[in-house]
């Protein structure tokens, strides 16, 4: 019971020099000088070599070129994301950029409560009627698609090549199939492109089911549009020994699991497209509605050739002929 | 006066573990935090610490807006860690309030989103009703099974947390799925809303789970009902001996604590996130896990273990924002505080603390053996 107390005293004293130290430090003083940028990850971690990393790469990048300082807080719940906004928004930043679809009904409504900040949503397509401080940073996925298409007729032995798809009610999915699929045609105008949509992005089984049956029809090269579901089509593709093409992001360092059959991923360039974004609030002020990345802007891409030695001859040199043409404006692939 | 000493004494032997389990949690939370810092731009900087915690303390308690913060994230853990806490109680280890909390939400979201015009008062009532109702029904499935075929609640709980995850997800994109959207979520839930009460985010559901905790605190210590749950947990053989049915109790019990973890989902969703989509997180119920073990079972226990919870969760974003260092931290102290906890030899060693004398209110029935079949 003494013992007890003296305890307790001893830790009364320890809480009360810490709340003394606490009050004295406050804070860290300030980086530097110039526009505050803020970004809110998507649920995960920071360095999901995914979204989260390549959004938050680009804001440094972004930061660096306008000599503002960024900053990041990483979500861990659904129910943090209106208040991590808020925090920077407390914090008198500039700048607020956010990752993912499921945190865009809280960026609408913090654009909306703060007129002079400035939002940006990663992959969160605004509509009308928009905040003017509030812009979508979308892609041109049937432009990546097109770049996955070249890439898998070219390396098809067996002439027949496949997509799996997640919901076929999802624009961008279907974006990204008719790219691939107007590209291999272009290139070997008898291919054969099986095509799949499961109508589900998490379902690895169903994924994996779908793609056992194309490589079942002959198809050699399987291109995977349906999040988790493409995880597991890729899986079949590596254990029927067929190659695989990823989605989004460079998925050879994103999805270990399939890094020993991803030849390249139609690769939504995110370092670029938030780094040209702030770049763009720097210039030109308040930046609303949606903002399409594409092969202009360097916003889409064909990720590095991996698995493959040797690269076919010319494979490189058209896909930077059809990155060229979709740059000038002569090549538009479909976007259905 | 000495009255009052030997009260603080006694509450004192009853807090000291968890406090001191936190204490060492911080101390080597800050040790981790000042190895890491060598590793990142800032460089090695041994004071990192008390600039992390003191922006953490910042970010919980420093201003109104903090302290709203604060309790809203503190309410669902509330109720989640009375839902735990009460199933200890009966000796269940009710591992399934995370897919409870998700029942709740969803139901909640749900009937939010179809009263969404309707009348507040009435609005309200009905989506917490339906969280409610959600997670009792669920959460008595393993109880049924428990005492009908012995089925351990650990091993059906944790199943029926993925089963719920997926069989949701199914629902709100093929059933509930919201026309307007992008990708699949349910409704507006308009009038459904809790309503704010205080600062800009402080809604109903903190007052709820509050009073929540001194009804529970009612029901074990004042009512049949909850002397009973508590005999059940301390020998259920007695406890039928005495003419309590077992039968009767278990199921019950675990689905009061669905009620409870519905009901975190439901002010959580209600009072917070505003729509169901597949890839919302519940972080909530496993959080619970450790809030009941930290407060001990005990409703006021409860109460303070998830306030400190919710201030780490209140905190980290502008510890992250001052000092840049990750919220992840938060995790590793949360983690800590547990292995102190469960492996509570280290505490007494490092503190020099007697070990307790063993009362009969001082042993807490965690769970039963496996397979121990409950016969009525």
């Amino acid at each position: 019971m003494r013992e007890g107390t003296l305890l307790m005293k001893r830790s009364v004293v320890l809480l009360a020099l810490l709340a003394l130290v606490v009050t004295a430090c406050g804070s860290l003083p300030g980086l530097g000088s110039g526009l505050k940028i803020g970004m809110v990850t998507d649920i995960g971690q920071l360095e999901d070599k995914s979204f989260n990393e390549f959004s938050w790469k680009g804001v440094q990048d972004g930061a660096r070129a306008v000599g503002g300082t960024a900053t990041n807080i990483v979500t861990k719940d659904t129910a943090d994301y209106k208040q991590n906004i808020q925090q920077f928004i407390d914090q008198k930043y500039d700048v607020i950029v956010t990752v993912g679809f499921l945190i865009g009904t809280d960026t609408l409504n913090a654009a909306k409560a703060n007129p002079t900040v400035q939002f940006f949503g990663v992959d969160q397509f605004v509509a009308d009627p928009a905040p003017a401080n509030y812009q979508g940073l979308l892609f041109a996925e049937n432009q990546a698609g097109y770049l996955a298409g070249i890439v898998a007729a070219n390396i098809t032995k067996s002439n027949k090549i496949g997509a799996v798809g997640g919901r076929s009610d999802v624009p961008p999915v279907v974006a990204y199939i008719a790219g691939y699929t107007a590209a291999a045609k272009a290139e070997k105008p008898n291919i054969q492109v099986l095509v799949n949509y499961t109508e589900d992005f998490n379902a690895p089984d169903k994924g994996e089911a779908s793609a056992k049956t194309m490589i079942g029809q002959g198809a050699d090269v399987i291109f995977q549009v349906a999040g988790l579901t493409g995880a597991g089509a890729l899986r079949a593709a590596c254990n029927a020994k067929v190659y695989g093409i990823g989605v989004d992001v460079d998925q050879y360092l994103s999805l270990p699991d399939a890094k020993a059959c991803i030849i390249t991923s139609a690769e939504k360039k995110l370092q670029i497209a938030t780094a040209e974004a702030i770049k763009r609030f720097k210039d030109k002020g308040k930046q609303g509605g949606n903002f399409f990345n594409d092969a202009k802007n360097g916003g889409v891409a064909a990720s590095e050739i991996r698995n493959l030695t040797p690269v076919p001859a010319g494979l490189q040199d058209k896909l930077n002929k059809a990155l060229e043409d979709m740059k000038s404006g002569k090549l538009n692939p479909p976007t259905k | 006066m000495s009255g009052a000493r030997a009260r603080l004494g006694s509450w004192w032997r009853l807090a000291q573990l968890p406090v001191l389990a936190i204490v060492l949690a911080l101390v080597i939370a800050a040790a981790i935090i000042i190895v890491s810092s060598a590793f990142t731009g800032t460089g090695f900087f041994p004071l990192l610490p008390l600039f992390a915690y003191g922006a953490l303390f910042a970010g919980a308690f420093a201003s109104d807006i903090a302290l709203n913060n604060t309790l809203v994230a503190a309410a669902p853990l509330m109720l989640g860690g009375l839902a735990i806490g009460l199933g200890f109680k009966a000796g269940l280890f009710n591992i399934g309030v995370a897919g409870q909390f998700l029942a709740g939400a969803f139901a909640s979201a749900v009937v939010g989103a179809a009263l969404a015009q309707q009348p507040v008062a009435l609005a309200v009532t009905a989506s917490l009703l339906a969280a409610g109702a959600a997670g009792a029904a669920l959460a008595f499935i393993p109880g049924w099974l428990k005492a009908h075929t012995g089925a351990h609640e650990v091993v059906t709980t944790i199943m029926l947390n993925n089963a719920t995850a997926l069989l949701l997800a199914w629902a709100v994109t093929d059933l509930v799925r919201a026309p307007v959207f992008t990708f699949p979520r349910t409704g507006e839930i308009g009038n459904s809303a809790l309503p704010v009460l205080l600062g800009r985010n402080l809604h109903l559901g903190v007052p709820l789970a509050l009073i929540t905790i001194f009804a529970v605190r009612w029901l074990l210590e004042r009512t049949t009902l909850g002397f009973e749950i508590r005999t059940v947990g301390a020998n259920p053989n007695a406890a039928r001996y005495a003419g309590m049915p077992p039968l009767v109790i278990v199921p019950l019990t675990m689905a009061l604590s669905g009620l409870l973890g519905g009901l975190a989902g439901g002010i959580q969703m209600l009072g917070v996130i505003g729509f169901y989509a597949s890839g919302i997180s519940a972080s909530v119920g496993f959080d619970s896990i450790a809030v009941a073990l930290l407060g001990r079972s005990d409703p006021i226990g409860i109460l303070f273990a998830a306030i400190l919870f919710g201030a780490f969760r209140a905190g980290a974003p502008l510890m992250q924002i001052t000092t840049s260092v990750p919220i992840e931290i938060i995790d590793i102290i949360q983690a800590l505080i547990i292995l102190f906890l469960a492996a509570n030899l280290i505490v007494r060693r490092v503190f020099r603390l007697r070990a307790p004398g063993l009362g009969i209110e001082g042993a807490t029935t965690v769970t039963r053996t496996w397979g121990e079949q409950v016969r009525g």
